[in-house]
């Protein structure tokens, strides 16, 4: 079954450049460098990192809340990248973006009522009437009601304030649904619910995610495919089942054996990685995680690695694999 | 053979909030013993920081009061301390790691600075020998160039870093007790791993015992002995932890256990607990779980449960009753299969 790619990402570069002052040169921190991917349509996307690789900046970047310095965004066959400001906000009704913290992503002087009308009165849709049907409908959609309407953001839990910033992406029926970090501000018994409402809502309105979370356990759960970034480069992508038993590159093997046991009866090996994620600002030479990396060769230091297609949708950047080689695959399987 | 290094008995803890008065801390009972590892597992706002902090006495004097129960510490009375005592004890018997290592640092001190404090006060040590001493803890807790980071500020050190300074913070007296509290919610999985990792290294070396808070099940079951859930403000189950995971007793924890991703087919729908936790206000009388609980019936709303005790698992539900004991093992089947 060919599935109609919706989004896809060549090559996009987001660099900021932080004044060292007037005589001094700029730095250049690169925090997404050269990465590529597509989704296609109805696909649960992930992007799974740790804090300041830059999934947060593609996500941003893709809805051009923050301009890309280079590379192309195809949203379903025309590039965006390029396009003004004014068109990109007409074509944020086929893209919303759901927010991470609850607590600070609505306005807190606007009621419910003010801030779900909001999205339909910027892209001018129905009347008056309508609209305000439209958001008690979501609203009983997302699992609240009626007489929310009049609340402001305080009066909500967490859980319920993410609701809300779920049913204000929703209620123009978008194609395609960024959401960053959306139940990692949440306890356990609501993260549940709202991974729940996000998985009925893309049956019901046939919605792409593209989600983006540290949380490996919430990824295993509800996408299809993933992409795991460091420090602002892909270094895997992979189906989301092949990439849990069968990760290949050794930061993607470090991240999986990372993650709490389930059961105290249950063995885990584990990698531990050494030291913390270099700076953007200042990477390692070559391929950039050769400092941590306990297979480290020496083209590494020198040398970044491209990606290799491993097999079938599943891509590696890392030395290990550019040439193939069975005895370094089994290398690593048997240390 | 085990010793209680800590017992709490029915703690209640008052808050004044204007006129009202609200009781977050409704009767929590536990006790560590010593060497081991406690687990105190529940969602925010279920009195689990609270409860440690009353344990440390920093809760605020003002508008905040102990009302009833006492806190054992080595059979010391901790409720009834004068600040002066107090400040005897911590840092020194017990200590605490806060949750975020970000902010519990002092930004205006350098890291020597800071860590100078507890071994001034309690140790009574010159300057050079808390140098010393400050550096090979440091080391001790896998800080690479100990001797220049004791002069760095905090701001320099990642948020590994700075926890790995907190540890070594809370471990310089020897203290016999360490109170951690979500100490690696702020962090990446992988330097999660790395904290983990160090603070079993360092409780397999000396005898000290670890009160461990958190919410997150996964690190209870690979560090603790033994495990406490909290919910509104109540231990609503108690048990070892390999007891705990293989039956879990009580339905608040069994949902907990449920709705955890990884005990639910993928792509499937999650099983979760309706509603959310109440506010302290809200709670009236009868059991505080039952208006989520999905074996709720007449009793639970009109008569608060008592701890039922089955052979150190301890349960607070009137499923544990005898009387209706067949019932919550035929709908536990009920639950299993859904």
């Amino acid at each position: 079954m060919k599935q109609k790619v919706l989004l896809s990402v060549k090559n996009l570069k987001k660099y900021y450049e932080i004044p060292q002052g007037l005589f001094k040169e700029k730095i250049t921190v690169k925090a997404v460098d050269d990465i590529n991917f597509t989704i296609k349509k109805g696909e649960t996307f992930a992007l799974v990192g740790e804090s300041g690789c830059g999934k947060s900046t593609t996500g941003r970047t893709i809805l051009k809340l923050t301009e890309p310095t280079d590379g192309k965004i195809i949203f379903d066959g025309n590039d965006i990248s390029t396009l003004p400001y004014k068109q990109m906000r007409t074509l944020r009704n086929r893209m919303q973006m759901v927010f991470q913290d609850p607590y600070a992503s609505l306005n807190p002087k606007k009621t419910v009522r003010e801030i779900l009308i909001e999205p339909l009165r910027v892209h001018k849709k129905f009347d008056n009437v309508t609209r305000l049907e439209k958001v008690k409908s979501i609203l009983e959609i997302v699992g609240l009601s009626e007489y929310h309407l009049d609340r402001y953001p305080h009066e909500f839990s967490g859980g319920q304030r993410q609701r809300i910033g779920i049913a204000r992406a929703v209620i123009l029926q978008p194609d395609f649904i960024i959401a960053d970090e959306p139940v990692s501000a949440l306890d356990v018994s609501v993260q549940s619910q709202v991974i729940n409402l996000m998985l009925e809502l893309q049956r019901e309105f046939e919605l792409t995610y593209l989600f983006i979370s540290h949380d490996l356990s919430v990824i295993q759960h509800m996408t299809d495919r993933v992409a795991v970034m460091y420090l602002g480069k892909i270094v895997e992508i992979a189906k989301t089942e092949d990439l849990f038993t069968n990760p290949k590159h050794p930061y993607t093997k470090a991240l999986l054996s990372a993650v709490p046991i389930t059961h105290p009866k249950e063995k885990k090996e584990r990698i531990i990685l050494k030291g913390d994620v270099p700076s953007p600002a200042n990477p390692p030479s070559g391929c950039t995680f050769h400092p941590r990396c306990s297979f480290a060769l020496d083209i590494c230091k020198k040398q970044a690695p491209i990606t290799t297609e491993y097999s079938n949708s599943h891509s590696v950047n890392c030395h290990l694999y550019t040439e193939f080689k069975e005895e370094t695959t089994h290398a690593i399987n048997h240390s | 053979m085990s010793e209680k290094i800590l017992e709490i008995n029915d703690l209640r803890v008052q808050f004044k909030n204007g006129k009202e008065k609200i009781q977050p801390i409704r009767g929590v009972n536990f006790h560590i013993n010593k060497g081991e590892t406690l687990g105190i597992v529940g969602e925010s706002g279920c009195g689990k920081s609270v409860t440690s902090l009353a344990i440390m006495g920093l809760l605020p004097d003002k508008t905040s009061e102990i009302a009833s129960g006492n806190i054992l510490f080595n059979n010391q009375n901790l409720s009834k301390l004068t600040e002066k005592q107090f400040r005897k004890l911590r840092g020194n018997d017990i200590s605490m790691i806060f949750q975020e290592p970000m902010t519990s640092l002092n930004p205006v001190f350098t890291i020597g600075d800071q860590l100078k404090e507890p071994l001034k006060r309690h140790k009574k040590m010159s300057k050079s020998q808390a140098r010393k001493e400050i550096i090979s803890m440091l080391q001790q807790v896998g800080l690479p160039r100990a001797e220049q980071i004791i002069d760095e500020y905090p701001h320099q050190l990642s948020g590994g870093m700075r926890q790995r300074v907190m540890i070594s913070l809370a471990l310089l007296c020897k203290p016999q007790l360490i109170i951690a509290d979500e100490p690696t919610t702020a962090l990446d999985v992988t330097i999660q791993a790395q904290i983990l990792d160090l603070l079993k290294k360092l409780k397999g070396e000396s005898d000290m015992s670890l009160m461990l808070i958190t919410h997150d099940l996964g690190v209870v079951a690979e560090m603790c002995n033994r495990v406490v859930v909290m919910y509104a403000g109540e231990v609503v189950e108690e048990a070892e932890v390999n007891e705990l995971f293989d039956s879990p007793k009580h339905p608040y924890t069994k949902g907990l256990m449920q709705s955890l991703p990884s005990n639910n087919d993928r792509k499937s729908k999650l099983y979760s607990i309706k509603g959310q936790v109440p506010r302290p206000s809200e709670i009236t009388v009868g059991c505080a779980f039952a208006n989520r609980c999905p074996h709720v019936f007449d009793r639970c709303l009109n008569e608060t449960p008592p701890s039922f005790n089955l052979g150190n698992h301890i349960s607070k539900c009137w499923l544990q009753d005898s009387p209706y004991k067949e019932v919550s093992h035929n709908e536990t089947k009920g639950t299993a299969i859904r």
